[in-house]
């Protein structure tokens, strides 16, 4: 017999062998079940066989422990608790991680393994509560004679959660019962009980009205005027509708406690392990140790970037023994200041590596790859993000129909690129300059607009008036302006400024004018405010604001009315609908348009204007031919992504470009037609892909170093990263001569043992680019007469072995099949989506994001799908109040 | 040279050239007594910057060397060598780059358009004035010339506590003047009461909701919560200049010229450069300089950052260069070092930089750098810079001046960050003038010594790092 079984067996001797057979029969004995954990927000498990408290054991944000108001009421037996008369168990402070996490996500699980008393107690008595009185509430799960009965309040449903859902007559019994209540976000909500479904009903409404300030309470009413009596097993509730399967899962999982807790306890300690690892064990091995015992590297045989390797050390044998930090030769060397080189680690980090070990170093990750630790912890601070001067305008353009993009790109300040992008939150600051604009901006905007036919959309009333039709007239234009629902305080707010214009005698066309004016000022309209506030986990985003991370992740703009409604309905937290609203968006214009903002702030093509080449050097370069490298690049990641809708990948080696006549002559492939014209590049062998257009050639210079391209391609295609030159080198730049060309140049760096270790990492990766000038021009001979080749060998970051090509095209292909160059662009739309640099803690996510888009196909829509279903998008970090 | 120095005086006594339409702001002709208590000094800091640095040999050859243009403000100053920011470096970026965002903040950066920390005006200024600067003063004022726009810690120089940027960059001197002394223009008639009240109302319906974010039951973060509290600092200033002003002054000074020279984009073609001549370079440089002094002697700014960069750029500096009337140097970058396109550039003088050489084209665009840092102290230690306690503006303020390296081969952290110059004012008596003094101490010391000699609790660095005062630097 398993312990679960004899643990049940034992539960049931006390009772009739009658009630045993029922309880055998009724409960699969899967002993090694999990109980489903995902989005669990508390969890009780009556284990602590004295005491007045119940711990919170979900692990989750700040544990809501329950007290035992009357402990002389109770009696505590091996993992459960018998309420024997009346009293009240309860939360000291409101339920408040529950509350909001409910209320965000639209959607509940309660679940009880109980016992009841007597199939006499009603009221309904209440099991699981959170409430104030008998006829407030948020949710209550109660047993009404021989039935049980739950009430959720929504917006649909009473204070008093009425009407409820009800369980068919007879299903409480005396006996040891799993009872499961699940709503989701539609409204449909379901009763099991010993993991079959009894009833299902629709409960309409949202959740937006739950109080805040109710507390968790069990085996009462706050009252204490609905006493239930029984035995508590297990009571859990999660912030979503559970799965028939999971709610099975659950129920084989049983009742017990013990296991439960010590499966819970180890997950949480393999949790912690890893997550130390990840975010304190990684980075410093990544910044400290890579740089010499990388794969490539290897020092001493010793590669500390791959978990195999590390853990098998190196030509002095292992290095790390799991559990022992004194017999490990890695903290003998770190202790006593020998490793690294450069300088001692401090005694913070020190104590990190120590404490590592000797808890048994857990690696929780294959490869340990330098460019996740790039930005440290701080660069994902949560921070508001104010509409770019793009967004500004699509936002302008999609709420009220007007274009005012002449006059917000010539008036407005730019906004600065800061790790590549130009939407990176933390450097949208704001200036007085913006306040100006913004305020001109304004009343620009609402003189281009016919003010009565946009008011007429919200209210049929063309009356100024200072009362309740104006505040509704406020509400619903405002909920469409500032993208959700206004509270009280903006309808107040709002409302104000046409009191204003009537006393000052004017009239209604006016007043909409100056709330429009206003509102186009606002913060809510300026930046995209979020409830930012919580337990600092991170919590499911709310309806609109979910909307309005999809529309500018997507559109560069606001919500659509279509999104609005799906938000309103609640729609966007089911994953069915949420993808047909993403595959809906994505066949919008708007989303092409974004792509394309994209691929410009990737590879910077802006800069493509200020190009100013050396006119000595290259008298027939002509200005225009910069656009036209521009334009190129954008018409190529149109045909890719959008009209063949390939891999983003293939962006490096499609066999098609688009070109004036001047731009083919420059690129010598004979000319046709005028304007931008499509080329097939399936007999051009030297030009295919985004690393052979001049938009991406032009990164090295009017020279074509090498080392600019290949930090370059390091950089931005691979994510690689390299250390600074090592001492006593001279960094200026080499110039070619007769005889030398920048190819030997290289070569002879990279035969140099001082620059070998960093410049292998990526000077070869240009070395398929030196038949291109520093104008993206091709030719076989440098200026000097030397031949050019075309030939090397790449080795991707975290690789222990180079892979040779044989010419450029051979590059080309190397760079689309490969893994890190696909993960890159993940990180790169990732980043551009989310705008904010990606740190450590996201790398799991985007690890998932990039699988769940490569098996759908790893298109750019795809990619866009994977990243807006994810955590990264569905969940904001908070911060604790 | 065509210097176009802007006296305080003609800003308050302006003989009536042609207006532009930038009136002076009503507060601002007596903002002298009412943004200060009568007898009281302002409690003020700025950093100025400089590209590149001083190497460190060249330092110790005192005012005789490149410092030579400091000599006749040395009593005011107090000269540091030998201060280490080797804390600042930051593994996989250039040490230029550390050393520029380390310059006043004594931290590595964080991300590329943000400082490990604040600045040390930044934090002067939260602790003397923890409710904001007086009604109508422009909070920070970040100025400067630079060329090459890569890297945002290498121009801005005034970092917030969340190591933001404090302020937008004034990179042209109409772009600073405007910041300082513009108003807002508003559409229409100014003269409409009735118009003004209802532009008033939407202003104050704004306001009102940006409050709501700053507040307590506001549901942002705190990053996002300053970011808020920024923009309302914006529109009250804005609020003031657009609808607390009286008539235009008819003696309102002249709009500065036009810059000629390049500036954001088209200033980096691809890195490679651009050629410019001295008096180019100096008349706007000077020009900036003169428009900061005078927004300072207007009490308009308190805090703020002013840099100086060219030479540790891309640049190919052409045109003699003369020191008191004679002739020290002629550039031409590219024909001296016989390059073009970036190579031609001054910074590679301070690549090439060899002690045991003459090295005389970065002692040169050193000296002349110099130069132009003594031309804008001097501008806050002249008779319009005089002051209730009978000192002037550079004796009573806070002024940090350093860069970025103490040598200029990036190919050795250590020697790059070590020695990196740094010179300071009195601050009313609270430091010691008049010296050269080998620290021999961490920047992140030195500028702790200094926000505890400004009675500042608040520290610069980890919050566990024990600070070790340099306490010869104090008077």
């Amino acid at each position: 017999m398993t312990r679960k079984s004899s643990r049940i067996f034992e539960i049931n001797k006390c009772h009739s062998w009658v009630l045993l057979i029922l309880v055998f029969s009724i409960v699969p004995l899967h002993a090694a079940t999990p109980r489903v954990a995902r989005d669990l927000q508390v969890w009780y498990i009556f284990d602590a066989e004295k005491g007045d408290t119940i711990q919170d054991r979900s692990g989750v944000g700040k544990p809501l422990d329950l007290k035992i108001e009357k402990p002389s009421a109770v009696q505590w037996k091996k993992d459960l608790l018998v309420v024997r008369s009346s009293t009240k168990i309860r939360s000291s402070t409101p339920a408040t991680k529950l509350i909001n996490a409910v209320k965000r996500s639209g959607s509940i699980t309660v679940e009880a393994w109980v016992k009841p008393a007597n199939v006499g107690q009603k009221g309904p008595a209440r099991i699981v509560s959170i409430s104030s009185n008998s006829s407030q509430r948020n949710v209550t799960l109660g047993q009404d004679g021989k039935k049980y009965e739950v009430r959720l309040r929504t917006t649909g449903t009473s204070t008093n959660g009425i009407p409820a859902i009800i369980s068919p007559n007879n299903a409480a019994k005396t006996a040891l019962t799993h009872i499961v209540y699940t709503r989701d976000v539609s409204g449909t909500a379901r009763f099991f009980v010993n993991g079959k479904q009894q009833s299902s009903k629709k409960v309409t409404g949202k959740l937006s009205n739950w109080s805040k300030d109710f507390r968790l309470l069990l085996a009462n009413e706050m009252t204490g005027d609905r006493p239930w009596l029984g035995e508590y097993h297990l009571v859990a509730v999660y912030s979503r509708a559970l799965t028939v399967k999971e709610i099975a899962q659950n129920f084989r999982a049983g009742a017990t406690s013990k296991l439960s807790k010590e499966e819970s306890k180890e997950s949480l300690a393999a949790s912690r392990a890893r997550h130390v690892f990840e975010t304190q064990v990684a980075p410093l091995i990544a910044q400290n140790c890579l740089d010499c015992h990388d794969s490539a590297s290897k020092k001493g045989r010793l590669d500390l970037s791959r978990k195999v390797t590390a853990l098998a050390g190196g030509e002095s044998g292992k290095v790390i023994v799991p559990g022992k930090a004194s017999e490990s030769l890695l903290w003998d060397q770190i202790e006593s200041g020998d490793m690294p080189p450069k300088g001692a680690l401090t005694n913070q980090q020190k104590k990190i590596l120590k404490e590592w070990i000797d808890n048994g170093a857990v690696w929780s990750i294959d490869v340990i790859d330098p460019a996740v630790y790039e930005h440290d912890s701080r660069a994902s601070d949560v921070w508001v993000q104010r509409l770019t001067i793009s967004e500004y305008i699509e936002t302008v353009r999609s709420s009220v129909g007007v274009d005012i993009s002449k006059e917000a790109r010539e008036l407005l300040p730019p906004d600065l690129r800061a790790d590549g992008f130009s939407n990176t939150a933390y450097n949208l600051n704001v200036d007085l300059k913006h306040v100006e604009i913004y305020a001109r901006l304004a009343e620009i905007i609402v003189d281009r607009m016919d003010v009565l036919k946009f008011a007429s959309r919200f209210s049929k009333s063309k009356k100024l008036s200072t009362d309740a039709t104006m505040r509704q007239f406020v509400a619903s234009m405002g909920k469409w302006l500032l993208r959700g629902p206004l509270d009280e305080r903006e309808v107040t707010i709002y409302s104000g400024i046409a009191t204003t214009v009537a006393s000052t005698g004017g009239d209604y066309k006016e007043a909409v004018r100056y709330l429009i004016e206003a509102m186009l000022q606002s913060p809510r309209f300026i930046y995209r405010i979020e409830n930012q506030r919580g337990d600092g986990t991170a919590w499911p985003v709310g309806d609109f604001e979910l909307a309005s991370r999809m529309s500018y992740i997507i559109w560069g703009g606001p919500p659509d009315q279509e999104l609005n409604r799906a938000a309103e309905a609640g729609e966007l937290h089911d994953e069915k609908a949420l993808e047909k609203q993403l595959r809906r968006m994505l066949q919008d214009p708007r989303a092409v348009e974004r792509s394309l903002l994209f691929i410009s702030e990737w590879l910077n093509l802006d800069r493509m204007h200020n190009l100013s080449p050396d006119r000595k050097r290259f008298p027939k370069w002509d200005d225009a031919l910069a656009d036209d490298m521009r334009e190129e690049t954008r018409a190529f990641f149109k045909e890719v992504v959008w009209q063949q809708k390939r891999p983003l990948a293939d962006l490096l080696n499609a066999q098609v470009t688009y070109a004036t006549p001047r731009l083919a002559v420059h690129y010598g492939i004979k000319p046709k037609g005028s304007g931008l014209q499509r080329y097939d590049l399936s007999a051009v062998p030297a030009r295919g892909g985004l690393l052979t257009q001049g938009s991406v050639l032009t990164v090295g210079g009017d020279d074509a170093s090498m080392v600019t391209r290949g930090l370059f391609v390091l950089h931005g295609i691979l994510r690689g990263a390299v250390k600074d030159p090592p001492p006593g080198l001279d960094t200026t730049p080499v110039p070619s001569k007769p005889g030398l060309s920048q190819r030997h140049i290289a070569e002879q760096r990279i035969a140099n043992t001082a620059c070998a270790g960093c410049h292998v990492k990526f000077e070869p990766l240009a070395f398929g680019l030196e038949k291109f000038d520093g104008l993206g021009a091709f030719h076989n001979k440098d200026e000097h007469g030397n031949q050019l080749r075309d030939d090397g060998e790449i080795l991707f970051p975290g690789a222990a072995k180079a892979i040779p090509y044989k010419t450029s095209s051979e590059l080309m292909n190397l760079l689309a099949g490969s893994s890190r160059v696909q993960k890159s662009i993940t990180w790169k739309v990732t980043q551009f989506a989310l705008g904010r640099p990606l740190v450590a803690a996201d790398a799991r996510v985007i690890d998932q994001i990039h699988e769940a888009a490569r098996k759908n196909g790893g298109t750019y829509s795809d990619l866009v799908i994977a990243i807006v279903k994810s955590d990264l998008v569905h969940k904001t970090r908070t911060e604790a109040k | 040279m065509k210097i176009h120095k802007i006296p305080r005086r003609m800003m308050l006594k302006s003989l009536g050239t042609a207006t532009v339409g930038l009136p002076l702001l009503e507060e601002m002709l007596v903002s002298r007594v009412s943004a200060a208590p009568a007898q009281a000094v302002p409690v003020r800091a700025f950093n100025v910057f400089f590209g590149l640095g001083i190497p460190a040999p060249l330092q110790t050859e005192g005012f005789d060397g490149v410092l030579e243009p400091l000599k006749p403000l040395g009593d005011k100053l107090l000269i540091m060598r030998n201060v280490d920011q080797v804390r600042c470096d930051e593994k996989g970026i250039n040490a230029h780059y550390d050393g520029a965002t380390g310059a006043f903040t004594a931290e590595p950066p964080d991300g590329e358009a943000k400082s490990g920390g604040p600045s040390i005006d930044q934090v002067v200024r939260k602790a003397h004035y923890p409710k904001g600067l007086p009604k109508g003063m422009v909070s920070t004022l970040v100025g400067g010339t630079f060329f090459r726009r890569s890297r945002v810690g290498r121009y801005v120089h005034s970092y917030n506590q969340d190591g933001t940027v404090a302020a937008t960059m004034q990179e042209k001197p109409r772009a600073l003047f405007d910041r300082v002394f513009g108003s807002i223009s508003m559409s229409g008639d100014n003269t409409d009461v009735r118009r003004k009240r209802l532009k008033l109302s939407v202003l104050d319906s704004v306001v009102d909701d940006y409050k709501f974010y700053t507040g307590a039951n506001s549901p942002l973060g705190s990053a996002s919560k300053a970011r808020v509290a920024d923009h309302l600092d914006r529109i009250r200033e804005f609020e003031q200049r657009a609808f607390a002003l009286k008539q235009k002054d008819p003696n309102a000074p002249n709009l500065p010229p036009r810059s000629k020279i390049l500036h954001g984009g088209p200033a980096d073609p691809g890195g490679m450069g651009v050629d410019i001549t001295l008096e180019e370079l100096t008349t706007e440089w000077r020009l900036m300089a003169d428009l900061y002094a005078l927004a300072i002697q207007m009490d308009r700014v308190r805090f703020g950052s002013l840099t100086f960069l060219a030479a540790g750029e891309r640049i190919r500096l052409k045109g003699d260069y003369k020191y008191n009337g004679k002739k020290l140097w002629q550039f031409d970058d590219a024909g001296q070092q016989k390059a073009s396109g970036d190579r031609g550039c001054s910074h590679e003088w301070w690549h090439k930089f060899d002690e045991k050489k003459k090295n005389e084209a970065l002692r040169a665009h050193a000296h002349m750098k110099m130069r132009e840092v003594a031309y804008f102290l001097q501008r806050l230690n002249d008779s319009d810079s005089k002051e209730v306690n009978g000192k002037t503006i550079l004796e009573n303020s806070l002024i940090t001046i350093s860069t970025e390296s103490g040598d200029g081969r990036h190919n050795n952290v250590k020697r790059e960050l070590s020695g990196v110059f740094h010179a300071i004012t009195g601050a009313n008596g609270r430091f010691k003038t008049g010296q050269i003094m080998d620290v021999g101490a961490e920047g992140i010391d030195v500028y702790n010594t200094m926000l505890k000699g400004m009675e500042v609790k608040d520290q610069l660095g980890p919050a566990k790092r024990k600070t070790n005062a340099v306490d010869s630097i104090r008077a």
